[in-house]
């Protein structure tokens, strides 16, 4: 019988193994590849703020961020993001999956163009990759919005993971320039 | 529950030591994966609820036919059926959504049962769900606009943070906080690349998402979850892949077949049936590091914030019940990082046996799909200017960096 320690210690093995194919009931599922070739840019920035307010019947939240690097497409050094749900006086609109982001957080960002011009984050949870610094060593590393909680397989009773998980932030940088010029070299950017 | 565990060589592998044990806990433990609503303390306890403990988000079900229901009939190509004439398109539709209500109406142990859903209607309206009207809506084919590439399905529900709110002026004020008082299901439309099948059609349409599986999951929002992270629960955010479905259909003797027993736990919890002897299982305990000072620096945190805990049946292996676990409130608030969890409603007897995994969520507190629902413990005087001290409080980061052992 498998200790309890040897059960959650064994979904390191499986997080190495696990790739769900599966899409999704909310977001459809989209490799990295996929994503930055969807994505009309995709920076790297830092929170300044948010505001929400009510616009054509719903509740949005304006984030504006600060643009540190621009990793694909031209972005402005401020810009804002306009994501579904918020609060406005006492009403509250929840979207599950939709990133909220808080002042002074670095993150890297999958953006599209809305057809009014706006930007927004594709995909939702998907496109949102968080950065957090060690504040001892200052060391950076990402995590994907919709791969940082462990998942409970019931099958194998493991926890696993799949997204990007813990990257240092310097090698998923690279893996994003990697795609872009693979994009650039197909002529599909 | 059944204790096991102790320090192992996987010890080496993770950052911090983890206790874990039964204990008398404080007042009131929350678990699972739900949404919450923190009162506006601002106001009067009459409006406020007195107290900054988070509130589920759900529905009142106190009255027969309390919750309303109607879907578009304004229908894109994308939406696939076997029958093809105009009506018996809408009636394979509509019976599928039907099943979709009937899988969590169908959850024994529950407030959420048929009588508390008033019948489902139909609209011609093409954009039927709208924030301001106060119907519970299905829009199959509501302008994009809303939509971001990549996203198939969402619900956007509507609550208030005091009693007594009345947006709808069709609807009574809302009579707790955290009350639904609109939630709206849009499928993403006019994607030619993106299909939906009925139960019926979905075997000759293998390229296309399974329409039953997708709302029955949206519903699930609509309740009051956020998602899961069990494997093959309905709340979790991941479907089955194209021309598959989730779990098992539906019966008419086991209409909640599609859903697993984390979902009817959840759902337990939610809307509690006091009449309910079988689910009145709880078990509950604090996740802390061995060493204090790992928490130091982090003001208002004396347990591992951000664990997922996992309740698995000794006997079959099924889960029944996963938890977001390490906070705790009581009295007027606000809550406390003390590394609590509680898993409720959990089937009693003398056969049942359960063991406990637990896994630390991997990142920023705020990451991922369960943002919302942390995000919503805590209220403090930059969320909201002029909220009292005393009751504020700053959802912690998560500290991953730390071994686990397990005792005794």
């Amino acid at each position: 019988m498998k200790t309890l320690m040897q059960r959650i210690g064994a979904f390191w093995i499986g997080a190495l193994l696990g790739a769900m194919a599966a899409p999704a009931t909310t977001l459809e599922r989209m490799p990295l590849e996929k994503l930055t070739s969807r994505a009309d840019a995709v920076v790297h920035v830092r929170c300044l703020s948010n505001e929400s307010r009510w616009e054509r019947g719903e509740i949005w939240t304006f984030t504006q961020f600060e643009v540190e690097e621009a990793l694909k497409g031209v972005a402005p050094r401020l810009l804002t993001v306009r994501l579904l749900g918020g609060k406005v006086g006492h009403l509250i609109s929840t979207v599950d999956a939709v990133p909220r982001f808080r002042p002074a957080e670095e993150s890297i960002l999958f953006l599209e163009r809305t057809p009014d011009g706006a930007f927004t984050v594709l995909s939702w949870a998907q496109g949102t990759f968080r950065i957090r610094r060690d504040e001892h060593t200052r060391r950076a590393v990402v995590t994907q919005d919709s791969a940082g909680l462990a998942v409970f397989d019931p099958a194998r009773q493991q926890f696993r993971t799949e997204g990007v998980r813990n990257l240092p932030l310097a090698s998923f940088k690279q893996r994003i320039a990697r795609v872009v010029m693979e994009l650039q070299r197909k002529g599909q950017q | 529950m059944r204790r096991r565990g102790s320090s192992s060589r996987n010890a080496a592998l993770l950052a911090a030591l983890l206790f874990l044990w039964q204990t008398a806990g404080p007042a009131l433990v929350f678990g699972y994966v739900l949404t919450y609503t923190v009162g506006d303390l601002r106001l009067l306890p009459g409006q406020s609820g007195g107290t900054a403990c988070p509130h589920l988000n759900r529905f009142s079900t106190t009255t027969a036919g309390v919750i309303d229901r109607r879907w578009s009939t304004s229908l894109p190509v994308t939406i696939l059926t076997a029958n093809q004439s105009p009506s018996a398109r809408l009636d394979e539709i509509e019976a599928a959504l039907q099943e979709s209500y009937s899988a969590w109406t169908g959850v024994a142990g529950t407030t959420l049962a048929a009588p508390a859903l008033a019948p489902l209607n139909r609209t011609g309206t093409q954009q039927a769900c709208q924030f301001n009207d106060g119907l519970n809506s299905i829009c199959l084919n509501q302008s994009d606009l809303l939509f971001s590439g990549g996203v198939l399905a969402f619900a956007r529900v509507v609550t208030s943070d005091i009693i007594g709110e009345q947006p709808f002026p069709n609807n009574p004020p809302s009579s707790f906080i955290g009350e639904i008082l609109d939630a709206d299901i849009l499928l993403k439309p006019g994607d030619s690349s993106i299909t939906f099948a009925t139960p019926a059609a979905l075997g000759s349409n293998p390229s296309a998402f399974d329409l039953e599986s997708i709302v029955t999951h949206e519903l699930g929002h609509v309740w009051g979850f956020s998602h899961s992270a069990v494997w093959g629960a309905m709340m979790f955010p991941f479907a089955p892949p194209r021309g598959q479905f989730l779990g098992e259909r539906p019966t008419a003797q086991l209409p909640d077949a599609p859903l697993s027993e984390d979902d009817r736990t959840g759902l337990r919890v939610l809307y509690p049936d006091p009449a309910d002897t079988l689910h009145i299982g709880s078990i509950e305990g604090r996740i802390l590091p061995a060493n204090p000072l790992s928490l130091a620096g982090l003001a208002g945190v004396s347990g591992m914030f951000g664990a997922h805990v996992v309740v698995v049946d000794d006997a079959t292996g099924a889960v029944v019940a996963a938890a977001l676990a390490g906070w705790s409130c009581s009295g007027a608030g606000p809550p406390q990082f003390d590394g609590s969890y509680k898993v409720e409603r959990l089937p009693v007897g003398p056969d049942r046996r359960y063991r406990v995994f637990v896994e630390p969520l991997d990142g920023p507190v705020v990451a991922g799909n369960i943002a919302t629902t942390t995000e919503s413990l805590c209220r403090n005087q930059g969320t909201d200017p002029g909220w009292p001290l005393p009751q504020a409080c700053t959802v912690p980061e998560v500290n991953s960096n730390f071994t686990t052992r397990v005792r005794p």
